[in-house]
């Protein structure tokens, strides 16, 4: 059965994340470092959301010069709605799923 | 230390060609995601932290081509589908549409039945005519192909073209001197003039690539990869009956011309021309 769309655990790490400021950007590097995703997961599901219209982006000038400017990032109104919708969905099932790499859980 | 400093230098070196290599195989309006990779990639603190981040480029890319593909207009429709395989399907048929017949005619005019090897009575007694005939139609089937621009149909008839050719200037320098010497050939001709097709069709079809850059090395490359599949999966055939007796001038001669006349079919196909 195929998966519903954004619901993997890395986009829901993603949206989880954005969530917790829904007003602020945020740097792909940043993002990175803190749900733990490498580049080439990370970026494909930026694009993907951003095709959805859950993600806005936008270029910012560099805060050294000589860098290229930076993309950033932040959970578009529909997003947002859609991932806090997304993530109660996928509560249970991440806490089980959680609660399994717990040493002694089995 | 001062390998450890040389070594994370290469590695930023690297980075950063790999990024430079990546940003060509995107098209001018499709590298926004990429340039921010990229951009980001200048927050690493390290050549290997910078290398490791540049390598999410790739599966970037991946997904980068893949959705513009999916987006091209008309693409994937149903309709698209349909005039695509009709127009092959015409192709096809148009150059057998040809062959047929006039295979038909031949032997009826001189009397001859369609036998290979060294039967007397056979069409092999007209060499030049049945030739003629073989690569008049499949010519004439990619001449057809390319004017309804069908790809698929271009290709196959660039198979036949090869096989037929190189065959026939065989044939006529030695003849069939035994059956199993003939069938063995024919076999390794054929699969090497269809990969020799297949691999140039697609060395030279990617954008921006080294390949799509140099051509001629494309084909010379898709040729003598094609010329050593079709002698090794010969020899896997029956290496003692079949390897030793197979004419590698004549497999090796369909697998360069194939990959030539891939190429001018791709040639002919872009930038300006769309296949249906």
């Amino acid at each position: 059965m195929p998966r519903l769309p954004n619901t993997s655990p890395q986009t829901l790490s993603v949206l989880e994340l954005l969530l917790e400021s829904p007003r602020s950007w945020h740097y792909g590097y940043a993002l990175s470092q803190l749900t733990g995703l490498k580049s080439g997961t990370l970026y494909p599901i930026l694009l993907r959301l951003a095709d959805q219209g859950w993600l806005e982006t936008r270029w910012t000038e560099p805060e050294q010069p000589g860098r290229p400017p930076r993309h950033t990032y932040r959970l578009t109104g529909e997003g947002a709605k859609a991932a806090r919708t997304k993530l109660a969905e996928a509560a249970p099932s991440r806490m089980t799923r959680r609660l399994a790499f717990v040493p002694g859980s089995r | 230390m001062q390998m450890h400093g040389f070594l994370g230098r290469l590695a930023d070196v690297l980075a950063r060609q790999l990024l430079s290599w990546l940003r060509r195989r995107v098209e001018p309006g499709s590298r926004e995601w990429l340039d921010a990779l990229t951009a980001e990639s200048e927050c690493a603190d390290d050549g290997w932290q910078r290398l490791r981040w540049a390598l999410g480029g790739v599966p970037l890319v991946w997904t980068i081509n893949e959705r513009r593909q999916l987006n091209e207009p008309g693409r994937g429709t149903m309709r698209a589908l349909i005039v695509r395989g009709v127009a092959n399907i015409a192709a096809i048929a148009g150059g057998f549409a040809v062959i047929i017949p006039a295979t038909d005619l031949a032997t009826d005019f001189f009397r001859c039945h369609l036998l290979f090897g060294s039967q007397p009575g056979g069409c092999q007694e007209h060499p030049f005519v049945f030739a003629s005939i073989a690569i008049g139609g499949a010519v004439l089937g990619m001449i057809i192909a390319l004017a309804l621009r069908a790809r698929f149909a271009a290709y196959w008839w660039a198979v036949c073209s090869v096989f037929n050719t190189v065959g026939s200037v065989w044939y006529l320098r030695s003849g069939i001197v035994d059956l199993p010497r003939y069938g063995a050939t024919q076999s390794a001709m054929l699969m090497a003039a269809t990969f020799g097709v297949v691999l140039a069709a697609n060395s030279v079809g990617a954008p921006a690539s080294f390949l799509s850059r140099h051509r001629i090395a494309a084909h010379l490359i898709a040729g003598t990869i094609s010329f050593v599949m079709a002698d090794f999966l010969i020899r896997m055939r029956d290496r003692h009956v079949v390897a030793d007796n197979v004419n590698h001038y004549a497999v090796l001669g369909c697998a360069m011309f194939a990959a030539i006349l891939a190429g001018l079919i791709d040639r002919h196909g872009s930038p300006k021309w769309r296949p249906v």
